[in-house]
């Protein structure tokens, strides 16, 4: 019987785990586990007995990717980690995503150069993805402030849709055989062409399991007051997608700004999305008071959820996998911040408290009841 | 008749041990920087992957010594070897 709230957090020092029972009162930290180099991805795969991945993007002696059996308490390495073929000419710099595939010790892993593998053995051994990793427009790419990263893998039977920026949104149709740019009506704000066919910096892309056709996204927003070619472009960094992310429209009217990095759908109603707006200049929360906002018709309108939060003075980062929301009937959103701090937003966000204020700077969060 | 290869030693720090069965010293045969990752790579795939990235370049964050002396004020991977010489794979100091 499930009855362990589990929230993995991957810093700039190592993997750590946080266990409490479903009242989700109580946490206890465990970490941190790796080698104290940063880890960019983790993982709860809840088939079968529960394990926990996480990427140990180590500067020195490069990727691994770390498996846990034991909620955390342990950590070893599989026994390889993604690499690209020796004749490609491209070498791993980083491990930015880790999701479950359909059958059971499938993985799949988002790297940068952005590119993606797949693992069908718990992560032991990878072969390349080909359709998308030598897509005649991945040599085109160029990277984003954190790199040129394949960050967002989102599965739907044989639908796949990637994020990667800088490149936008790809979709397969056919289970990752081949892909396709899908950015209708996805702006970009540092390139003359306000739409271009690809090239966009999507941030992240998330989507109800019950809705498969309604996505949402995070794209680089921040570009109203854009003075160069092509005139401002207001609005084009949250975005919602009808049909299966074939085109795309902006719902950001309501908020502070529209940038940000994550972007969180509620886990029973796909009519509720989180997103946690930033000063698209300095990254940081508007006015140093941080909030989550939160839609509950689909990006019609827009609710501040501050309480609990700092009401001033707080001028930290959320990344892009730094922001969650658990399965439980009443769900609670959980966000890490590049100063450290875990937050709880129990209630659906209604109420934040502080987890965790002092961890390194948090890359990601990811929660799983087991 | 033996082999015309120097016979030089590889000193492995904590972090690269675990790469090769826990052995703290390696010994192989190779004339050459160049040669001696060679044979790590068919011999010890395992630490070659540490060392190395995909291309068969060497990690951008470390440092190689023969001796005392780094690499790059020999002649890189072109760096010939002495029998005895001892060969190391250092982190370089960065980060916070």
């Amino acid at each position: 019987m499930a009855d362990r709230v589990v929230v993995t957090i991957g810093t700039r020092k190592g993997v750590f785990v946080a266990e409490a029972p479903k009242t989700r009162r109580g946490f206890k930290l465990r970490g941190p586990s790796g080698p104290g180099v940063p880890v960019y991805s983790t993982l709860v795969d809840t088939r079968g007995k529960p394990r926990i991945y996480a990427s140990s993007c180590n500067p020195f002696f490069g990727m691994k990717i770390l498996c846990s059996t034991d909620l955390g308490k342990s950590f070893k390495e599989t026994k390889s980690a993604p690499a690209f073929p020796k004749d490609d000419g491209r070498a791993l710099a980083n491990i930015w995503s880790l999701e479950m595939g359909d059958a059971k010790n499938e993985l799949w892993c988002g790297v940068e150069p952005a590119s993606l593998f797949r693992s069908r053995d718990g992560g032991d051994s990878w072969e390349m993805v080909p359709g998308i990793s030598n897509h005649e427009h991945a040599r085109k790419w160029e990277p984003g402030a954190g790199g040129l990263c394949l960050h967002t893998i989102v599965r739907d039977g044989n639908r796949v849709h990637l994020g990667i920026s800088t490149g936008g949104h790809y979709l397969s149709e056919d289970g990752g055989q081949t892909f396709r740019a899908s950015n209708k009506g996805v702006g970009a704000g540092f390139a003359p062409d306000p739409y271009p066919e690809f090239g966009q910096c999507v941030h992240k892309i998330a989507r109800h399991p019950a809705a498969p056709g309604r996505l949402y996204m995070q794209n680089h927003g921040g570009w109203a007051d854009w003075t160069g070619p092509g005139g401002p472009r207001p609005n084009i960094g949250v975005l919602r997608s009808d049909d299966y992310g074939r085109s795309w429209r902006s719902i950001a009217a309501g908020l502070p700004t529209d940038f940000g990095f994550p972007i969180v759908v509620h886990p029973k109603d796909p009519d509720t999305v989180y997103v946690l707006p930033l000063e698209p200049g300095t990254r940081t929360c508007p006015g140093g008071a941080p909030a989550v906002w939160r839609s509950e018709n689909g990006g019609g309108t827009w609710s501040r959820l501050g309480r609990g939060l700092p009401k001033k003075e707080a001028y930290f980062t959320v990344l892009r996998d730094g922001m969650t929301i658990d399965g439980l009937t009443n769900p609670a959103v959980y966000f890490g911040t590049t100063t450290g701090q875990l937050w709880v937003g129990r209630d659906g966000g209604e109420k934040f408290d502080l987890l965790f204020d002092s961890l390194p700077p948090i890359h990601n969060v990811k929660v799983a009841v087991v | 008749m033996g082999s015309a290869e120097p016979r030089v030693t590889i000193h492995l720090t904590a972090p690269l041990r675990p790469y090769a069965g826990g052995a703290s010293r390696l010994e192989i045969e190779a004339s050459t920087l160049k040669a001696a990752l060679q044979t790590l790579e068919r011999s010890q795939a395992a630490l070659y992957r540490n060392i190395c990235d995909e291309t068969g370049a060497l990690r951008r964050h470390l440092n190689v010594y023969v001796n005392a002396d780094n690499i790059r004020d020999l002649g890189g991977l072109e760096t010939t070897l002495a029998a005895g010489d001892v060969l190391t794979f250092l982190p370089a100091v960065s980060g916070g």
